[in-house]
């Protein structure tokens, strides 16, 4: 069975320091849900609440069906992967991935045979005698990760678990831990800062700031929808661009102005309820900022700017220009030639426009949302219908050996 | 660089070896330090050689060499009750003082007491004062409880006041093994005791044997407490014996009191080498955390 997580209202506050405001999220069962967002946001906090190594200051968190608020960590049955590892320095690999095992009172044997098949998994069985200061970065990743594994927990918790690799191991771990979840599918609450890591692993990503939920979606979604300006600058790289603009309607028809230019509002797009004339900000990806050589027949408006700085990444350039008093980045494609100083046209296409209220920073714009999220969408039903066989019996196994109802007598 | 050029600025000797210059303030530190280290050596070389000098006095004079001392004290049952007495008190003070710092020090470190920076300040304080203050209405309660002349309870005294640095002590130990492991352990399922037993204890080993050594050799060495807390010569620790050779022996038998310190030095000499191994990072955390 798997379980799903709740946060309900759920507030941590550290003397006049509030971390966590008024949370309400659900991991789905089975779901692999990243939590982002920049450091000092209440992420680790969150996830630290779920772990039962901090208590929520008000509200209710809920794993499955059952009210854990009250419940020590060594009765949640979950599991989880620090960032620092936290291995045992004196105890072998063996006993390192045996450990939670033991102290759950499993038999000799039956832990054998698991650390067996949990270090075959993850590649660590020549590695089982050695220490963890014996061993590499990647290699203590892994017995971390081994550690949780091997538990078969209702909940992953993985708190920034690849920030201390170097960039090439954490591309490959990452796509490792994805591969882990899509074989296992326990329900994952994996908090980082780095928005590269949410895109690509998680189902749904919940973004926070300033201990407060700003949005949660699927990766696309979020990408194609952001919520707020907050949302739409965090997620993607470079940032989005943010330039002041004028919404002015005439006859019923909404226009908006920036950049020196004036474009209507495009047909697919549906301005929400409270929307005024006036103020508003204009959030432009860079890569719907094109170079109007190359820009597509839909990039129809187009802006001229000066180059300021050109960075060239090899298989595309980024090129900050200003435009109308305002600095924007835009993505370039390889040995463009522009240079700085020089004067480019940069098109874009009005279709792919973000619009934000100037003061509250809320997106103003609905837009339809692109083909990817859909697949991605139905995907995530797919599986969550699914029978979670083999999955199942461990986690029966889970259930059986008792640890939901010793935590009762505790709590 | 390539050899050519390497061996063309050889030859235009570009390469200058700098001359030394001594400094005034270098020379004066280091003239300071030998008086310093001669003040410590000379009574030290002085017990060495008069130990197996036929005929020794007070002087530092090359030995006219004999082990004829070291039969003599060894022969002596006051010397080998002296040595039993020090370690009965010396091991009794250690075992006390390490097992209570140890459980003083752990919830200090780990845990959210009220005034807690306080009452570290307090024990701090308290680690300074000098125990000579403290050495009459100690005797006056000792006399009261009719604990005096026992070793045991002249331990329970050294437990007592050596136990503020050892709390301190330990409690470094402990704040250096991470917080994260303990977490680690309880998300792992571990309980309480288990935690403290499978995961704190061994790695705070290091600190529990740098304070027990440190609080043994400290005993050891103790004089004015067990001088004035015990009276049978039987109960008199080595440091009282050794002051016992210099005034109640009437002739000073310089000889027999070099030996006596000699090997009376030599546990602690032992222990230091051993202390300075843990001292000097034998143990570390690596792979614990990064």
């Amino acid at each position: 069975m798997l379980s799903e997580v709740r946060f309900e209202g759920v507030h941590k506050i550290f003397g006049a320091e509030t971390a966590v405001e008024d949370l309400n999220l659900t991991v789905n069962a089975g779901e692999f849900l990243v939590l982002v967002g920049p450091s000092g946001c209440g992420k680790t906090t969150t996830l630290r609440m779920l772990a039962g190594l901090e208590r929520p200051s008000y509200g209710r968190i809920l794993i499955g069906d059952r009210l854990v608020n009250n419940v020590s960590p060594r009765f949640r049955d979950v599991a989880m992967v620090f960032q620092s590892y936290a291995l045992y320095p004196h105890m072998n690999v063996y006993d390192n991935l045996a450990f939670g095992m033991r102290a759950r009172g499993a038999a000799g044997s039956v832990v054998a045979e698991r650390v067996k098949e949990t270090a075959d998994v993850l590649g660590l069985g020549h590695l089982l005698k050695r220490r963890p200061s014996e061993l590499s970065g990647g290699q203590r990743q892994r017995v971390a990760l081994g550690r949780a594994l091997i538990r078969q927990p209702q909940v992953f918790l993985m708190d920034e678990p690849l920030s201390n690799l170097d960039a090439g191991l954490r591309v490959q771990m990452r796509a490792e831990l994805s591969r882990l979840h899509e074989r296992f599918r326990v329900t994952t609450l994996y908090v980082t800062h780095d928005q590269v890591e949410a895109m690509t692993m998680g189902d749904r990503i919940a973004v926070m700031n300033l201990g407060r939920l700003q949005q949660v979606d699927a990766p696309e979604t979020l990408y194609d929808n952001p919520a707020n300006i907050f949302v739409a600058g965090f997620i993607g790289s470079p940032r989005m661009n943010f330039v002041p603009g004028r919404l002015t309607t005439t006859q019923g028809k909404t226009a908006i102005e920036f950049l020196g230019v004036k474009t209507p509002i495009s047909a697919g797009s549906q301005l929400t309820g409270e929307t005024t004339d006036g103020e508003v900000t204009v959030g432009l990806r860079p890569e719907d900022l094109m170079w109007g050589r190359v820009a597509s027949p839909d990039s129809r408006l187009t802006v001229s700017a000066e180059v300021d700085v050109v960075e060239p990444m090899g298989h595309e350039a980024y090129v900050t220009a200003v435009c109308a008093g305002e600095t924007v980045t835009s993505r370039f494609p390889p040995r463009s030639g522009v240079r700085t100083r020089e004067r480019v046209e940069l098109a874009l296409n009005p279709a792919r426009l973000h619009l934000f209220d100037a003061r509250s920073g809320r997106t103003i714009l609905q837009r339809p949302v692109a083909g990817g999220a859909d697949v991605r969408r139905t995907v995530r039903e797919a599986r969550k219908e699914e029978p979670a066989e083999g999955r199942s019996d461990l986690q029966r196994q889970t259930g059986a050996r008792g640890a939901p109802s010793r935590a009762e007598e505790i709590s | 660089m390539s050899a050519v050029s390497a061996r063309r600025l050889a030859d235009k000797e570009l390469i200058v070896v700098p001359y030394r210059r001594v400094s005034v303030s270098a020379l004066a530190t280091n003239v300071v330090l030998i008086l310093l280290g001669c003040f410590f050596l000379l009574p030290l070389l002085w017990m060495v050689f008069a130990s197996v000098d036929a005929n020794p006095d007070w002087a530092i004079k090359i030995p006219t060499p004999t082990l004829a001392n070291f039969a003599d004290v060894i022969g002596r049952a006051d010397a080998l009750s002296s040595f039993r007495s020090s370690l009965i008190l010396a091991g009794t003070t250690t075992v006390l003082t390490t097992l209570l710092a140890l459980l003083a020090a752990y919830p200090l470190s780990r845990m959210h007491i009220p005034f807690r920076r306080s009452f570290m300040l307090v024990i701090l304080f308290a680690s300074g004062l000098p125990v000579s203050m403290l050495v009459v209405p100690v005797y006056q309660m000792y006399v009261y409880l009719g604990w005096l002349d026992s070793l045991y309870t002249t331990a329970l005294f050294l437990a007592a006041s050596s136990l503020p640095f050892a709390i301190w002590l330990m409690k470094n130990f402990i704040d250096a093994v991470p917080l994260e492991l303990e977490h680690a352990a309880a998300i792992d399922g571990a309980s309480t005791f288990r935690i403290l037993r499978q995961v704190v204890l061994p790695l705070t080993v290091p600190g529990i044997a740098v304070t027990a050594i440190y609080t043994f050799i400290n005993a050891w060495g103790a004089f004015i407490i067990p001088f004035v807390l015990t009276y049978s010569p039987e109960n008199q620790p080595g440091p009282v014996e050794i002051y016992n050779f210099m005034g109640s022996h009437g002739l000073f038998k310089f000889g027999d009191l070099a030996v006596f310190s000699l090997l009376f030095s030599l546990p602690v000499i032992v222990l230091y080498l051993f202390m300075s191994r843990y001292f000097s990072g034998a143990f570390n955390f690596g792979g614990a955390v990064k």
